[in-house]
């Protein structure tokens, strides 16, 4: 993987990754403060969503080569229908890292999530390090874990005007 | 989002009312048949009155590929066309139809959560 600039936020400006609770597929109960001592890669996704789609591919690959090294991949699934939607998609691309089920009340805690995928990079103690709304490339978060993984101290937050999907349509008129 | 147009219909008469509907430049929105199965669809639907709906009609979708993906969306301004079927023995006067149009948009980096917006349609009934 080809060397790439950490978009990390300095240490001082980073912000706590509010805490949560939600289920997993196995209906196990998960906080994300379960996690505190690792990097975690905290993605807001949906079968529906297809740039979603894209980017699981590159978080199998983070997990499987970052996880012996303190970094976990949780994924939070943000469709309507539930597990029923979802619990196929995983088992159809052999996801191996957790997904859980979201819902609004920890979608407001992160400023809403009305863009999907909505990915948050978290640093060993429990803080955002960086934030991205909409497709980024591999690299980029390649980076990002490598650099806390070894203690990054990079600045640059990355980030996109999020929109809801109410906004999408600029208007309709029956006639 | 736009207040509708009220409609003018005999009993025992169809008639037709177009919905014409606008997206942002830059978004897509999935057309009424998606080719996958996760993807959520276009959909117009009505309740209520004394109208039965015989027909939604959506115009031909565009073929794009977004990150590799083939999509079958609708952009720009498009009408939906529905065909309701007035009851013969409907009661003169006016009704309130209730349309949900539920839709999901996204652009090449992103998606919007599915949303779904109400559209009254106000029926005369002669």
């Amino acid at each position: 993987m080809p060397p790439v600039e950490a978009q990390v936020r300095a240490t001082k400006d980073r912000k706590a990754a509010p805490d949560f609770s939600l289920k997993d597929e196995n209906g196990k109960t998960v906080k994300l403060s379960d996690y505190r001592g690792k990097v975690v890669l905290l993605n807001f996704w949906a079968t529906w969503c297809g740039p979603c789609k894209v980017e699981i591919p590159w978080f199998m690959e983070f997990e499987q080569q970052y996880k012996d090294k303190g970094f976990a991949v949780l994924g939070v699934a943000m469709d309507d229908e539930g597990w029923q939607a979802v619990k196929p998609y995983l088992a159809e691309r052999k996801v191996n890292y957790r997904v859980l089920m979201g819902n609004d009340s920890v979608t407001q805690l992160y400023g809403g999530v009305d863009s999907l995928p909505t990915t948050f990079v978290i640093d060993k103690d429990g803080r955002i390090a960086s934030a991205h709304v909409g497709l980024v490339g591999k690299n980029e978060y390649a980076g990002e874990i490598q650099a806390l993984l070894n203690g990054g101290k990079q600045t640059v937050a990355a980030g996109h005007a999020p929109l809801s999907g109410a906004d999408a349509l600029l208007a309709s008129a029956a006639k | 989002m736009t207040p509708t147009e009220a409609l003018t219909a005999h009993r025992g008469a169809t008639v037709a009312q177009t919905l014409t509907v606008t997206v942002k430049p830059g978004y897509h929105v999935n057309s009424d048949k998606p080719k996958d199965e996760y993807i959520i669809p276009l959909k117009l639907t009505w309740t209520g009155g004394t109208l039965d709906t015989k027909a939604t009609i959506y115009p031909k979708a565009e073929e794009i590929q977004v990150n590799g993906q083939a999509l079958t969306v609708f952009t720009g301004t498009f009408p939906i066309q529905t065909e309701f079927q007035v009851e013969p023995n409907a009661t003169p006067g006016t009704v309130t139809v209730n349309g949900k149009l539920k839709y999901q948009a996204c652009n090449n980096e992103m998606c919007l959560r599915p949303v779904t917006v109400d559209i009254p349609l106000q029926v005369t009934i002669q």
